[in-house]
């Protein structure tokens, strides 16, 4: 069914990379190295991107999650100091939330895995690689007739406000001399 | 090729409550640069002018049926309606806060624009008729009230109650955002109108509807089940509400809940009223929101008995109030009822807009500068110091609990009728049940303030503008209790018809 | 070419893996990186269905989703800075100011 060709042996290398990564993250006892291990699996989702022909999205997926959101958590790793040797791994109640992801991944399983796995049978999915995913495809939707304005504008609020806010709340009162 | 669209094409004319509302609070925030330090409270007023005329703007598109954005912004007079209440929350918030922020040493003009944005994503929130808008407005409606949740610096209670906000924020929002994923890979689509014809399409054709529809609502159920504060996904609400500054306490504990639950209604009863397992009667996520709405219902009730601090016993009252609203939602799960309880629940929401933004403003009027004396204890004698504030508190308490000419009591009656109406006899008992229940712990405030000696006068912060806002919330809970019209004739145009697409 | 399945499959696992990540762990930052991997679990869905479904509705959601990641991140740092200048840790079960 799986037929082996160069899309499959990259699909599982970056399987690899981005499961890896999240394992890593989730069990790591180190700051620094969960950062990292984050970046790999985000790297591998940049991957997957491409795979989807949606170039636009793996640049900014690698610019913006890598460059500058890893980046930020890297930054408040080493502001906090605490970035080595964790002490304890787990929180108090992990048994219950070990039950809650165990049925997460119950209802999941059900929900996703039975309703997609029909879905790919030939004939169905033709014009797959046909489809947008450029980055005047995307500017065009942004901002064209249908287009995504609304959202658009009201990101852009929505940075504002962080931005003012992250101001407010992180800079320190008394070098203002106020 | 590309048309560029012009601003006509954007149809704004009947935006402007919001667009208005967002540009006047990106405006104060430069305005504000040019108010010297000492005299902040004129940042606050600016504030106030702007939800006013807002306000304004609003009543004149209250009937109006319309969309604007290209089909993403729904104007109706269910957005309107919860317009209202999410702008006299940010009205009364920011009376509440003048003083508060004075005499707390923490008087930033900053604080009074975040209100203002977070308002705005709570409008957004109503307005909004695609799953990408619900997302950046849910998050507009957040993000500025995680910072606001913080502002009580160098209190390290405060920042911390900001941090886990964000962090338990943030996971609902990844539920929502894998939910609306699911949603669009079984439809194609994220704009509701869009959403509703393919599920109706499928439902008219007799096929089970998919899967991955259920599971991705029931994940979006989750990330907004946060919001509200529903059982199981409540866990944060005490201990935020605790920390947080009294007076973003208080719009918290409504303008979240309204955001969200204007999301779960456009997104459940708007857009997938007839997503059905088969049978044809009922919505096939009646069952999982009547569940929710039974636990509620019991964990914040019973747990609110024991509360020493009355901003924690506001916060399981507020959990409790919730699951009555979830109430509403279950109802409008069974087929032809959507509209009689999509009005019950926003004149709940009316009346616990104004009930809760009361008790909270006596809250305020009795808390030390320092954010301390919020113990149910300080209460004690409030009746004779201050018998006029005491009077009403006690009339808060009998509003939240449901009792007869109060407001809380119209909105309890008609969501208990729909409840009964749509079949759901013992969802509507339990709820009657812990009301019952709530009266022990509401009546526990006022025999505190009247029937035990105290000494000293508790009521450090009754300034007048906390004064003022008490009696504006008063007269909130006073005139629709004897009136009851004055609520429930504004949400009779309200329909639940899909707009535009 | 890969079905849309082998990508909603491996996004439904990473999603898990986050959500497990966000309620086993105890430091709010890997907490906040557990976080990012369900939001990227998201996006690469979104991303496989804009493909079945040849649309671009999905692609402009992942858009959109890492703006508003971005300004989390932000005003996340900007609490934990604060936390951190009053406090020294940053674990999530000892914000034990507030009992919970």
């Amino acid at each position: 069914m799986i037929e082996l060709n160069a899309q499959t042996i990259a699909f599982a290398i970056l399987s690899v990379l981005v499961l890896g990564g999240g394992l890593g993250v989730v069990t790591t006892r180190n700051l620094v190295h969960g950062a990292l291990w984050l970046v790999l699996s985000l790297l591998g989702v940049a991957g997957y991107f491409v795979l989807l022909s949606a170039p636009f999205l793996a640049a900014v997926q690698v610019l913006v999650y890598i460059g500058a959101i890893a980046i930020l958590i890297v930054f408040a790793v080493m502001l906090t100091r605490s970035m080595t040797s964790l002490g304890e791994v787990r929180n108090r109640q992990w048994w219950l939330s070990a039950i809650t992801v165990i049925l997460l991944f119950l209802l999941l399983a059900v929900g996703i895995i039975l309703p997609v796995w029909g879905r790919g049978a030939p004939g169905e999915v033709t014009s797959l690689s046909a489809t947008v995913g450029g980055a005047v495809e995307l500017g065009e939707a942004l901002v064209a007739g249908d287009g995504f304005v609304l959202p658009f504008e009201v990101a852009s609020i929505l940075l504002t406000a962080a931005m003012i806010g992250a101001i407010v709340v992180a800079r320190d009162e008394e070098d203002e001399g106020a | 090729m590309t048309d560029i669209p012009v601003l006509a094409d954007l149809n704004l004319a009947w935006t402007w409550p919001v667009v208005g509302l967002g540009l006047g609070a990106t405006l104060l925030l430069v305005a504000d640069l040019f108010i010297p330090r000492d005299r902040k409270q004129q940042t606050a007023w600016l504030a106030l002018a702007i939800l006013l005329v807002s306000f304004l703007l609003n009543l004149a598109a209250f009937p109006v049926v319309d969309s604007a954005f290209f089909g993403m912004f729904v104007v109706d007079p269910f957005s309107a309606f919860l317009n209202l209440i999410a702008l006299t929350t940010a009205f009364i918030s920011i009376l509440l806060s003048v003083d508060y922020l004075q005499r707390s040493g923490m008087q930033r003009g900053e604080f009074y624009a975040l209100i203002l944005f977070t308002t705005a994503g709570v409008m957004l929130m109503g307005h909004a008729n695609d799953l990408v808008v619900v997302f950046v407005s849910l998050e507009l409606l957040s993000i500025p009230l995680y910072i606001l949740a913080a502002f009580r610096y160098p209190d390290v209670k405060s920042s911390e109650s900001g941090m886990k906000y964000l962090v338990l924020g943030a996971f609902a929002s990844a539920f929502f955002v894998f939910g609306a994923a699911l949603i669009y890979g079984a439809t194609g689509s994220t704009s509701l109108p869009h959403i509703f014809e393919v599920v109706a399409r499928g439902f008219a054709a007799g096929g089970a509807p998919e899967l991955l529809l259920l599971v991705g609502t029931g994940l979006v159920l989750v990330g907004l089940g946060f919001k509200v504060a529903v059982v199981p996904f409540h866990m944060w609400t005490p201990d935020v509400y605790e920390g947080a500054p009294t007076p973003v306490t208080a719009f918290m504990s409504v303008g979240a809940k309204v955001g969200g639950f204007a999301a779960l209604l456009r997104i459940l009863v708007f857009a997938l009223p007839v997503l059905s397992t088969g049978a044809v009667e009922a919505s096939a996520w009646q069952q999982v929101v009547s569940l929710i709405a039974a636990a509620t219902l019991i964990l914040g009730n019973v747990v609110a008995i024991a509360q020493q601090n009355v901003k924690r016993l506001l916060a399981y009252s507020s959990i409790a109030h919730a699951g009555y609203i979830m109430m509403a939602l279950a109802a409008a799960g069974h087929a032809g009822f959507g509209e009689q309880a999509t009005r019950a629940a926003l004149v709940y929401m009316l009346a616990y807009m104004f009930t809760n933004l009361g008790a909270f403003a006596v809250a305020i009027a009795i808390e030390k500068g320092d954010g301390s004396g919020s113990d149910l204890e300080q209460f004690v004698g409030l009746g004779r110091s201050r018998p006029l504030l005491a009077g009403i508190m006690a009339f808060f308490m009998l509003s939240l609990t449901g009792i007869p000419l109060t407001a809380g009591f119209i909105g309890k009656w008609l969501i208990f009728q729909v409840t009964i109406e749509a079949g759901l006899v013992p969802l509507a008992i339990l709820g009657v049940l812990t009301s019952v229940v709530s009266a022990y712990y509401y009546i526990g405030i006022i025999v505190r303030m009247f029937l035990r000696e105290g000494e000293g006068d508790p009521a450090a912060g009754g300034t007048g503008l906390v004064n003022g806002a008490v009696y504006l919330t008063f007269a909130g809970t006073l005139l629709p209790g004897i009136f009851p019209y004055l609520m429930t004739d504004l949400t009779r145009v309200v329909s639940t018809t899909p707009v535009g697409g | 070419m890969l079905q849309t399945e082998a990508y909603v499959m491996l996004s439904m696992v990473l999603f898990v893996l986050g959500a497990m990540g966000v309620m086993l762990r105890r430091n709010a930052i890997l907490v906040f990186m557990s976080v990012e991997l369900m939001l990227n679990a998201a996006n690469l869905a979104l991303v496989a269905f804009a493909r079945q479904w040849g649309n671009s509705d999905g692609h402009l959601f992942v858009f959109f989703v890492i703006t508003v990641a971005a300004a989390e991140v932000a005003v996340g740092l900007a609490l934990i800075v604060a936390i951190f200048r009053t406090r020294r840790n940053i674990n999530i079960d000892e914000l034990n100011q507030l009992q919970g």
